[in-house]
């Protein structure tokens, strides 16, 4: 048994790679790629900073590289075992990583004088002496902070110096009449210009010399900034993550979802938040799921024909024909509106209030009775409950029903009955016995179809969930985010399948997977 | 089964059953199982039920539509039709189909023969390619409309878009390549050639001449319609319900049902157009609920076949490849279904929606590329079993080339359980499409009932109950109608739970 579940969590593996690469490349087929809203969420701002901002976060999130690189990069944060340097974690979760290295200016024999890289990491600080000087820990993370700021302005400013020098390369290239320096898209081809001589005479000549100037000073200032940071991250002015295995090459640490720009915070902080709600309204919502199935599968099972037999059946095909959708506005507008009953609440998981409550009923703080915190969480999810239940036991219960009726007609229940054994005892022990596999198996279906329709009872009611989550990263197409909670949904999935597995080979001694 | 058993003889001797005594009450497969869905109260409304969305769906731009159908200048005595000038593309396809492709259809056997037409069935397919052929032309055309403007096309292409001859030269084109492919495609039958070809043949002139005529958008102005009718120089007709799901007013902004427009909206007070009742009310953007749901029929019964179809057509090639080889082609392609099964179809269907262009097209595409493992699933148990069987085994044997042994020898005896399946899928299709829509990821510029029940629980906290119940209930009865065909075919035909149910 271990074994066979040891084969199959490593068969996970293949599949969570492939799911996030679909995903990945979902992505990065959007029209727009991966950056489109991250540009447009900066809002108003001037050119020059629009500009800044861009090349920031092209370079932040390495959208120049091919979809496969940019995959590539983000299976090694997600991977146990990773490369290089131990990150560092701040207190916020987020983690820190080495600097990366500054790309050297292009073109610099063309228009200048090549730019000494290793004169100006020198010139940076002084070898002898701390970069982050502070008097303890906390002042020394705080100066971090300031020179990581530092770096990566300069670095976004050199960035945005080599777009100028790009424009006024084409300038260049359309005022010589040389559409063969261009390619298709109008960019500059640099291995062209690189073997051509200077025309001093060209009218955007000036244009270019003064953009190769921003661009040696920029380059210069990044690249004594990045040699500042990167002597600061030596120092190590936080606690670092995981252990080392070869040091410098190899260590081993927790997968590292990233930032979720658009909520500043740390994935693994956020999914941390959501997932616990998302699995408790799944898990109230199973058992009540089975405990309704399969009595009123045995029941309409036991009497098959009867007006209950018919009555049930068409039943669970109308309730399983509600859209979750429909369930759920119904639900909100007749039973939650004040317009209507108003008898439950709206929206959230518990009251603004009940954080203060004690957890059971009684007598609160503020001396007046309240229901306490745990009925104003079960009152919270009644109705998000109920509408992710009932859809899933009227598919169980119909199973429960073919599952006992094959049974019903087999040749060990006729000798049973023939025996003289009871009929309770024969549909309880003998047909049910043999009809709970089925149900482990449907399992299997309804368990997916639930953590979806979770998403969408989610979004109605305003539970903060993993639903919520992925679509609030949707609309602002937020990668990590969106990444990592597909990833999460897919554990969770992929590991309920497998319990159910086991389960399966539990409940039938005959089943065993060696 | 009964009643028709008692009608034949009570025996027939061997003899007879030589001559062909008997042969006429004899069923194939698919006629039996057809009768026995049929056959069924549950089934029947169900198939009413779809009968009248694709009614609405066919008949939409004609029954609903801001557009009068008939306008006449008093002075001048000139006359013209508003609406048919402004039927897109696809509303002519649709109408023509639907006006030559039902008598086609549904013309009895014996009147069939006599003009040299085939039995129903094979009538039934061409209809079905035909109007695929048409659909895919148009669908392409409009691409390359759409692109030919485009300011990013390539310069001479869009200079040649602007002379009048284009539409018509690249509409043939397009019609003409879809034409000589689906003449490849089916090959030669043996009956009914002729018919085939004059099938394509047809259908490849209604999609030109629709796709060229039709050619760019136009823009709309409904309000002078009014203004005319109010001038009282014009005489107009409209249609059965005056609003097309695109006509919004600021001033009409969520009416309950039953409301006459003047008695709401001051400024339309002693105009024609405050006598128009809106018989379902008026949603958040002042749009005639009615005319919305009507032309949302066309989204949801073309979202669920298509997308079925395209789901069937991906899981059973997939299924057929995986089931038939086994081995390491079977475990590499399953960890393929395994990907697609380890994370919840809607997930993939919110992430995919979300980042891909918000059109029609686009969102069949969607939801068939991600729901094809069941199908493939299917296919795969079934083309284990069979390929071990003598049939197959004898047809490889013959040498007959894999496409052959594949899809003519083993598809038909293993379709059955994934055909069961697709009624299921459709009704799948149709709850993700509506899921999607409410989620506000549905495609642009299209009414649909999912869009509809989203506006219920609006921004402004208020609950609208014709926007909840109205929308809500079509999607319901529309997804129940096709669970209830799906069982009544699964009773049909799988005689193990035929055996199970009584």
């Amino acid at each position: 048994m271990l074994n066979y579940i040891v084969r199959r969590v490593l068969f996970m593996i293949p599949t969570l790679i492939g799911i996030t690469f679909v995903v990945f490349l979902l992505l990065a087929l959007s029209p727009g790629g991966i950056g489109a809203a991250l540009s447009v969420s900066g809002g108003q701002q001037d050119a020059s900073k629009a500009a800044i901002l861009q090349v920031y976060l092209e370079d932040r999130y390495g959208l120049n590289d091919p979809v496969i690189v940019q995959y590539g990069r983000w299976m090694h944060r997600i991977s146990p075992l990773k490369f290089g340097t131990r990150d560092q974690v701040t207190p916020a979760g987020e983690r820190l990583q080495e600097p990366k290295d500054i790309p050297a200016p292009p073109l610099s024999a063309f228009a200048g004088a090549i730019v000494d890289r290793a004169a100006i990491e020198a010139a940076a600080c002084d070898p002898n002496q701390l970069v982050l000087r502070g008097a303890n820990e906390i002042e020394c993370q705080r100066n971090y902070r300031k020179i990581a700021n530092d770096a990566l302005t300069a670095r976004s400013k050199y960035l945005a110096a080599r777009r100028g020098f790009e424009s006024a390369l084409v300038d260049y290239a359309n005022a010589a009449k040389r559409p063969d320096l261009l390619d298709r898209k109008g960019k500059i081809i640099m291995t062209r210009l690189e073997t051509e001589v200077p025309d001093q005479a060209n009218a955007a000549w000036p244009k270019v010399e003064v953009a190769a100037k921003d661009l040696r000073e920029a380059f210069a200032r990044a690249v004594a900034s990045r040699q500042v940071l990167a002597r600061a991250f030596a120092e190590r002015p936080f606690p670092e993550a995981g252990f080392t295995v070869i040091p410098g090459i190899l260590w081993v640490g927790t997968p590292d979802l990233g930032t979720a720009f658009s909520k500043s915070r740390p994935v693994t902080g956020l999914l941390l938040d959501a997932l616990p709600v998302t699995l408790l309204i799944n898990f109230i919502a199973f058992p009540i799921i089975y405990l309704i199935a399969i009595p009123s599968g045995i029941l309409a099972s036991a009497r098959a024909g009867s007006w209950f037999d018919k009555l049930s059946g068409a039943t669970y095909v109308a309730l399983w024909s509600i859209p979750t959708v429909w369930a759920g506005v119904l639900a909100v507008g007749y039973l939650a509106n004040n317009q209507y009953l108003g008898m439950f609440p709206v929206s959230g998981l518990h009251d603004r209030a009940a954080e203060s409550w004690t957890f059971l009923p009684g007598l609160q703080v503020d001396g007046v009775w309240h229901m306490g915190w745990l009925l104003d969480v079960t009152w919270h999810m009644v109705l998000p409950v109920s509408c992710l239940v009932y859809g899933g036991f009227a598919v169980l219960s119909k199973q429960t029903r073919a599952a006992m009726l094959d049974n019903f007609s087999a040749d060990y229940v006729r000798t049973a009955k023939a025996k003289g054994v009871s009929r309770k005892d024969v549909v309880i022990h003998h047909v049910f016995r043999n009809s709970l596999l089925p149900l482990i198996t449907m399992f299997v279906t309804v368990f997916p179809a639930t953590l979806a329709g979770s998403v969408v009872i989610e979004r109605i009611f305003s539970v903060p969930g993993m639903g919520s989550l992925m679509l609030d990263a949707i609309a602002q197409r937020d990668r990590e985010l969106i990444l990592a909670d597909t990833f999460m949904i897919a554990v969770v999935n992929l590991g309920a399948l497998l319990l159910a597995d086991i389960l399966y080979a539990v409940a039938d001694p005959r089943v065993s997977y060696e | 089964m009964s009643k028709q058993l008692t009608k034949e003889p009570a025996s027939i001797s061997g003899i007879e059953a030589m001559r062909g005594v008997g042969a006429a009450h004899a069923k194939g497969f698919w006629a039996d199982a057809w009768d026995r869905v049929v056959g069924r109260f549950g089934a029947r409304i169900a198939l009413a039920w779809i009968g009248t969305i694709a009614f609405f769906a066919v008949l939409a731009p004609v029954l609903a539509n801001a557009h009068p159908i008939y306008r006449k200048n008093l002075e001048t005595g000139v006359w013209d039709s508003p609406l048919w000038q402004n039927l897109t593309s696809v509303d002519i396809a649709l109408l023509a189909g639907a006006l030559f492709g039902l008598p086609f259809v549904c013309m009895p056997l014996g009147a069939a023969m006599r003009v040299g037409m085939p039995e129903r069935s094979s009538r039934l397919l061409m209809l079905l390619l035909g109007a695929v052929q048409a659909g895919l032309t148009i669908v392409i055309s409009t691409g390359v409309s759409a692109w030919s403007r485009d300011s990013e096309s390539v310069t001479w292409i869009r200079e040649l878009a602007r002379s009048s001859s284009f539409p018509w030269m690249a509409a043939s084109t397009v019609g003409v390549v879809m034409a000589i492919l689906a003449a490849i495609m089916v090959g030669r039958p043996a009956t009914g050639a002729r018919m085939r070809w004059l099938v394509i043949v047809l259908a490849a002139m209604v999609a030109i001449g629709a796709s060229a005529s039709r050619w760019s958008d136009r823009l709309v102005n409904f309000d002078i319609y009014d203004t005319q009718e109010s001038s009282g120089k014009y005489d107009i007709v409209y249609t059965l319900v005056p609003f097309s799901p695109e006509f919004g007013r600021s001033d009409t902004y969520v009416f309950p049902p039953m409301t006459t427009l003047g008695e709401r909206a001051p400024a339309m007070k002693g105009r024609p157009i405050g006598q128009r009742i809106v018989l379902l009310g008026t949603d958040a953007l002042g749009k005639d609920v009615l005319s919305q749901m009507m032309w949302a029929c066309r989204l949801s019964i073309s979202i669920g076949l298509v997308s079925t179809g395209i789901s069937v057509l991906i899981g059973v090639s997939i299924g057929a490849i995986m089931g038939f080889f086994g081995g390491w082609v079977d475990l590499l392609l399953f960890r393929v279904v395994e990907i697609f099964m380890a994370i919840p179809v809607l997930f993939l269907l919110i992430v995919a929606a979300a980042v891909l262009p918000r059109n029609t097209y686009m969102m069949m595409a969607i939801i068939g590329c991600v729901s094809w493992t069941g199908a493939a699933r299917f296919t795969r148990a079934e083309f284990y079993k069979l390929r071990k069987q003598d049939f197959v085994q004898g047809a490889q044997a013959a040498g007959l080339p894999l496409r052959s042994v594949l899809f003519r020898h083993m598809l038909p005896n293993g379709v059955t359980p994934v055909l069961v399946d697709a009624s299921f899928a459709v009704a799948a299709a149709i709850i993700a499409e509506a899921t999607l829509s409410y989620l506000g990821l549905g495609p642009d510029g299209q009414s649909s009932w999912g869009k509809l029940l989203s506006s219920a629980t609006g921004t402004t906290g208020t609950f609208v109950w014709w926007l909840a119940i109205f929308p809500g209930l079509a999607i319901f009865l529309t997804v129940l109608s096709y669970n209830m065909l799906g069982e009544a075919m699964r009773d049909a035909i799988d005689p193990k739970l035929r055996k199970a149910a009584h």
